[in-house]
Formats: C-alpha cells, sequence, structure tokens
C-alpha cells in the first residue's frame, strides 16, 4: 500500500522522491523548521510485522502532524524524512527482527514538512516466544548527540548516492 | 483460605489508612479473606516476594514486569484514569532553570522506588547526564528528597507525581519542578499469584465496582482513586511492560 504524495507547504520547502523498501515510493516536502520534542513526554506506538502502525499515543499524534485516522493503518515510513539514511533503517529492523532492541536518534518528518529529532528505543512485541510486532518509543535526545548523528548520517547518505 | 494481597511501599503515608479500608471492602463483598502485607521498603517487598508469601500484589510497573514475565502473576486491573508519572525538581531560589542546567557531578536525591529513578533517568538525558554521572542520594520519603531540594543539599530530587502533589502547600512553595513526565501509558497494576487465579473472580468483580456506591467510592476516595479501578488483559500489561523495557537502556 503506497502513501499518497505529500502537498508542497511553502515554495521554499525542499522537494524529495522518497524509495521505500516495500517498492512504494512518494513526493515528500521538508522545511528547515524544527518542532521542539514536548517536554516530559514519550512518543509511543506500535507496529504489526509489516511496520504498520496499529497504536499511536496522542503525542505521537500531535507530533506527526496527522489524524490519527490516518496514522492507524499506515506504514511506520509516513514520519521518514528524507535526511535519514536507509542504513540506518535497515539497521533499525534487522535488529528488532533478531528479537533484539533498537537505539537510535531518528529525524522525523511532519506532515506539514518541518521535523523533529527523537531517541527511539524498539523492542519486539515476544509472546509466547514468538514476535508479534514491534512498539517504539521516543524520548527528547542531547542535542549534542542530535548534532553527530546529523553529521553521521548525512555522510552515510553522500555514500548512499554515490556512484560505486 | 486466606489470601495475602501485598501493596507496593510507593504511596503517599495519607493513602495507608485507605488500603486498610480497601483491604476489610474487599473481604465484605467478595467473602474472600484477605491479610495485608504493607511493606515499608523496596526491599521488605523483595522479601515478601522471594518467600513466595504474595497472593495479590498491587505492584508497581518496573515489579510487575519481572512478576508478570518471570513469575507468572496474572493482571487483572489497574486504577483508572491515573498514571505513573514523576516530577523532577529543585529549591525554588536554585539557579537551575531547566534540566539541561544540570552539570555532571550533579547530586540528586531519590528514593528506592526503581520506577521513578528510571524515568527520572530518561528525563536527564536531554542534559547530556547518564546515572554514572550522577551523585545519588538515597532517602527515605518524598518528604525528605523535598527537605534535602529545599535546602540545597542536593542539585534536583526526583518524585512521584503524587507525592509531589500531596506535600504541604509550605514545602511546595519552596521547590520547583524543573519537569514533570506525561507518559500516560504505564501504572501500577494489580496482580494475583497463579496459584490465586482461580479465586479471582469474585474479587476482581468487588474491586471493579467499588465506584458504583457510595461506600466504595469512600474507600477510593480514601486511597486517593476517585476514578476507581478499571480490568486490564494480559496484553494490556504486556504492552505496559514492552514500553518499561524500551526505557531500560
Amino acid at each position: 500500500m503506497g502513501l499518497p504524495d505529500m502537498t508542497s507547504p511553502s515554495p521554499q520547502a525542499r522537494e524529495v522522491q522518497l524509495n521505500y523498501a516495500d517498492t512504494s515510493a512518494r513526493t515528500v516536502y521538508c522545511t528547515e523548521v524544527e518542532v521542539p520534542f514536548p517536554e516530559g513526554s514519550l512518543i509511543v506506538s506500535r507496529t504489526d510485522l509489516q511496520g504498520i502502525i496499529t497504536h499511536a499515543n496522542q503525542a505521537f499524534i500531535e507530533m506527526s502532524g496527522y489524524e490519527r485516522e490516518a496514522l492507524i493503518g499506515a506504514p511506520q515510513y509516513i514520519l521518514r524524512h528524507p535526511d535519514m539514511p536507509k542504513a540506518a533503517f535497515k539497521d533499525l529492523w534487522d535488529t528488532v527482527m533478531r528479537g533484539e532492541k533498537w537505539h537510535g536518534y531518528v529525524k522525523n518528518l511532519r506532515k506539514d514538512g518541518s521535523y523533529y529529532w527523537v531517541y527511539a528505543s524498539v523492542v519486539p512485541n515476544v509472546r509466547g516466544g514468538t514476535i508479534t510486532g514491534y512498539t517504539s518509543v521516543r524520548r527528547k535526545p542531547s542535542r549534542v548527540r542530535v548534532a553527530e548523528a546529523a553529521a553521521l548520517y548525512e555522510q552515510w547518505i553522500k555514500q548512499e548516492v554515490a556512484p560505486s | 483460605m486466606t489470601l495475602n494481597f501485598l501493596i507496593a511501599p510507593d504511596f503517599s503515608p495519607e493513602h495507608f489508612a485507605g488500603w486498610h479500608m480497601l483491604n476489610t471492602a474487599l473481604q465484605k463483598r467478595s467473602g474472600m479473606q484477605l491479610h495485608l502485607l504493607t511493606p515499608t521498603s523496596a526491599a521488605e517487598q523483595a522479601d515478601f516476594l522471594a518467600q513466595d508469601k504474595a497472593d495479590i500484589v498491587y505492584a508497581n510497573p518496573f515489579d510487575a514486569a519481572h512478576m508478570v514475565r518471570t513469575l507468572g502473576y496474572v493482571p487483572f486491573a489497574r486504577p483508572a484514569q491515573r498514571s505513573d508519572e514523576m516530577v523532577i525538581a529543585c529549591a525554588a531560589a536554585s539557579p537551575v532553570q531547566k534540566v539541561e542546567d544540570l552539570k555532571l557531578g550533579c547530586r540528586i536525591a531519590v528514593t528506592d522506588n526503581k520506577d521513578i529513578k528510571l524515568i527520572g533517568q530518561r528525563l536527564l538525558e536531554p542534559a547530556d547526564i547518564g546515572p554514572t554521572d550522577i551523585e545519588w542520594v538515597i532517602v527515605d520519603s518524598y518528604q525528605a528528597a523535598a527537605r534535602m531540594a529545599i535546602k540545597q543539599e542536593v542539585d534536583a530530587a526526583f518524585f512521584l507525581a503524587d507525592s509531589f502533589a500531596s506535600l504541604s502547600r509550605m514545602t511546595r512553595s519552596q521547590i520547583r519542578p524543573l519537569v514533570e513526565s506525561a507518559i500516560h501509558d504505564i501504572s501500577h497494576v494489580v496482580l494475583a499469584h497463579p496459584r490465586a487465579a482461580s479465586q479471582l473472580s469474585a474479587l476482581s468483580a468487588a474491586l471493579l465496582a467499588l465506584q458504583t456506591d457510595e461506600a466504595g467510592q469512600t474507600v477510593l476516595d480514601a486511597l486517593g482513586m476517585s476514578d476507581g479501578f478499571e480490568a486490564i488483559t494480559q496484553e494490556d500489561a504486556e504492552f505496559m511492560i514492552d514500553l518499561m523495557d524500551a526505557l531500560l537502556d
């Protein structure tokens, strides 16, 4: 199931074509506006094994800019920001599919093209010895670590687009 | 057969009588015999659990994770409309205005409540302060934590939000919250040991129906849980445990 293209929020917004692992694609728009992480909150969501959102708490909904109805049933990559390298998400999926926890800094794209940084932890939901889905908990990140992650991700993206 | 009903030791002192009222009300309404266990510390609670003495437990979420996943306890109720939140506060006169103003090596007063310490540590991450960067000052009560914060013997103190709210007006006027958690998805839960699970229906029904009559509501008010208890499924508890697991590191 593909996501519809985003609507450009402003003439200055950067337009990017994103290609996802499920072979779907969409056009997204990003601005340089950063939205601060809500103090004291945790952003919580759950997905099924295919990464389809099955639960989103209020902080998740508010920070994403989408309505709950648009999020439930949508792929988690609805929040994918083009500044995030594919390698980061490959590492995430490889780790949780092995039944292990994944932690990392993630830049998320909001519906209006602005962004927010999180420190994300993803845990497999193990029920009766079987992984049935994943819970993702995001918390307010350290700005020092965000700066480090942003620099690293920029390098990874350059490597991803460079001809081999 | 009498079931031991263990209450996690992190409730506010003013609710102590409320737990005895609840124990009495549940016996009367369910026809079951309950013996209340009120350990005064996490260590004392651990002793009761190690001796396998707890049949019914009002557990904090951190302990519930171990009890459900390792010991096989069955979750069946939780306080309605009431999540476990925490507050990081400092002296009103402190120069610290936000969490990010706290420095490496800062002194923080904590009780032995693991949930509160864990959530507080996560709220300190934006300041780049890890647990080993802090000089922890262990105190017996939230009142003691408040006194140390007010005297600036510590840079900040961790509080269960309910306990912070129940500090005297005088005390609260001398301390200032830096941040309060807004997690919503973590709460205490009521668990039954597998050996007690078959006797649960009468007890569960009595607990969940307390708010439907005046006498029951009086008990709930004395506990500071005016919205009563609601049923919780195994999956509800597992979800909360996954969330706690995600916060562990």
